[in-house]
């Protein structure tokens, strides 16, 4: 183990933080708003609506994200009209497509992560609504939207976990966030234990941060239900 | 708590640190099975035909040495970054995988004498008249600003571009195949590689019409090494001696010539590498 290797690494791998970060946040607010529009297409009771949200879920979550990032990396391309058409500067770029992959992805696991949370409202709750003579939609915002909030987001803190890891998979399409960036320090150096475990630390702070994070949203969410 | 379980993780980790040298040790004892690692999707030196059966250069070579050392071998297809961790980590004993001799990866490492020129070319657009090259054939650096170049991750193109073409926007790629799709969406504006595979692999090709070569062959020693040569751990002078003597023998007796005209019209290493 060489550790002025590994005091050497640490601020080079910490450059790409920002990658890092950016991948993360942006895939996680678009993520987030897909999921939603997907929820409500899934709860609409119209077919028409609710199958291509569906398809979507069943699609993204049954491969894995790697091949996702290939295919939209490498393979949309392929494709005259892909080049042609106006996503192609999005498409064009590395960061672009991790994006696309991440958000699609995560986007499809976080709507059944909320269709958990809304499944789980108590019936109680809903009767009262109606018996107040509020409609389906204010029952909707102001019952089903906080309460299935709050069940959702343990799981939903898991999912920004595996998200926040997942944007370790853009290296493999040439983005030097973290891991590209240690990866390469590792094709200079050829010592990857002492890269690699330097690497895996920093994600452990991070995923550390988030947990005490989603924590503190979860108390907060909850200061009237545990007083 | 926390720390103490965090601790026998750690003794943990050195446990199997400390059983993977002792393995080490024990193998080097029967040199009967040598295991050779290469990419195996680095057409035409090391790749699979249509059969899965191993062919090309690299793997000719291997045989040839493999033959004349009286040794069995046994293949291990290896990710290129992870070529020498691999052999350092006793993956395999030997790689023969168009791995060019440079001091960098000496210091991990030894070599045997070189069987295979290392040179490097860029391939562009061949409409784009981009002036990169002056007409010695040193490049223009200044040509070369914002400039995308796909390279190989841990390839010596790289090392060559930070220290000569520094304002050149270098994209790394963990295999050699992504390059010429990437050149082909205009991701990249060029790409660095092997000529000899370029010209297989890509130019003659439907896919490469409208791609050139857009650079003269460039072989600088101090970045790409004297050539191409087998990579095995340090501390096997024998074997290393041994090695270099079987390449040695493929060279006068034009087995490596012949290897060369299977794939090139033109044989591709130094006949002068068959002196001692």
């Amino acid at each position: 183990m060489d550790l002025t290797l590994i005091t050497e690494s640490v601020p080079k791998i910490l450059s790409g933080i920002g990658i890092t970060f950016q991948l993360m946040l942006l895939s996680a607010i678009l993520g987030l708003i897909l999921a939603v529009i997907l929820l409500l297409m899934r709860l609409s009771g119209k077919w028409y609506l609710s199958w291509p949200a569906q398809i979507h879920i069943y699609i993204f979550r049954g491969t894995p994200i790697l091949v996702q990032i290939f295919i939209i990396y490498y393979g949309l391309p392929q494709f005259e009209f892909v080049r042609d058409s106006i996503f192609w500067p999005i498409l064009r770029e590395p960061f672009g497509c991790a994006v696309v992959a991440l958000t699609l992805n995560t986007g499809a696991y976080v709507c059944e992560i909320l269709r958990g949370g809304v499944l789980g409202v108590d019936h109680g709750i809903l009767e009262a609504g109606s018996a107040l003579g509020l409609s389906a939609q204010q029952k909707f915002i102001y019952l089903t939207t906080p309460i299935a909030a709050r069940i959702a987001l343990p799981a939903y803190s898991n999912d920004f976990i595996s998200l926040m890891k997942a944007t370790s998979l853009a290296s493999t399409i040439t983005l030097m966030d973290m891991t590209g960036i240690a990866r390469t320090i590792v094709a200079q150096t050829f010592a990857p234990y002492e890269i690699f475990i330097s690497l895996a630390i920093i994600y452990m702070i991070l995923t550390w941060v988030i947990q005490k994070t989603f924590g503190r949203i979860e108390k907060y969410l909850s200061h009237y239900v545990n007083p | 708590m926390k720390l103490l379980s965090f601790k026998s993780l750690t003794i943990g980790v050195v446990a199997l640190f400390a059983t993977s040298s002792a393995s080490i040790a024990s193998q080097d004892g029967m040199t009967e099975t040598l295991r050779v690692g290469m990419e195996c999707t680095y057409a035409p030196f090391n790749y699979r035909t249509a059969e899965g059966e191993l062919a090309g250069y690299d793997v000719d070579v291997a045989n040839g040495v493999a033959q004349i050392l009286g040794a069995d071998l046994e293949y291990v297809c290896q990710q290129w970054d992870g070529m020498i961790p691999a052999l350092l980590a006793n993956k395999f004993d030997l790689i023969v995988a168009s791995m060019s001799i440079t001091d960098s990866r000496l210091e991990k490492i030894d070599f045997s004498g070189p069987y295979r020129d290392s040179i490097g070319r860029l391939i562009g657009r061949a409409d784009v008249d981009l002036n990169l090259f002056d007409d010695a054939g040193d490049p223009i650096a200044a040509n070369f600003d914002g400039l995308r170049v796909g390279l190989e991750r841990a390839s010596t193109y790289a090392n060559w571009f930070e220290a000569k073409l520094p304002g050149a926007e270098v994209v790394l790629y963990d295999a050699s195949e992504p390059l010429y799709l990437d050149l082909q969406n205009g991701r990249v504006d060029m790409i660095m590689t092997n000529p000899m595979k370029a010209q297989l692999r890509f130019l003659s090709q439907e896919e490469g019409n409208e791609f050139a070569f857009v650079s003269p062959a460039i072989s600088e020693v101090e970045f790409f090494g004297i050539g191409v040569g087998i990579g095995l751990r340090k501390g096997q002078d024998e074997l290393r001696e041994r090695l270099s003597a079987a390449i040695r023998e493929l060279i006068n007796n034009g087995s490596l010539e012949e290897y060369a005209l299977k794939i090139f019209p033109f044989p591709i290493h130094n006949p002068e590498w068959g002196q001692e």
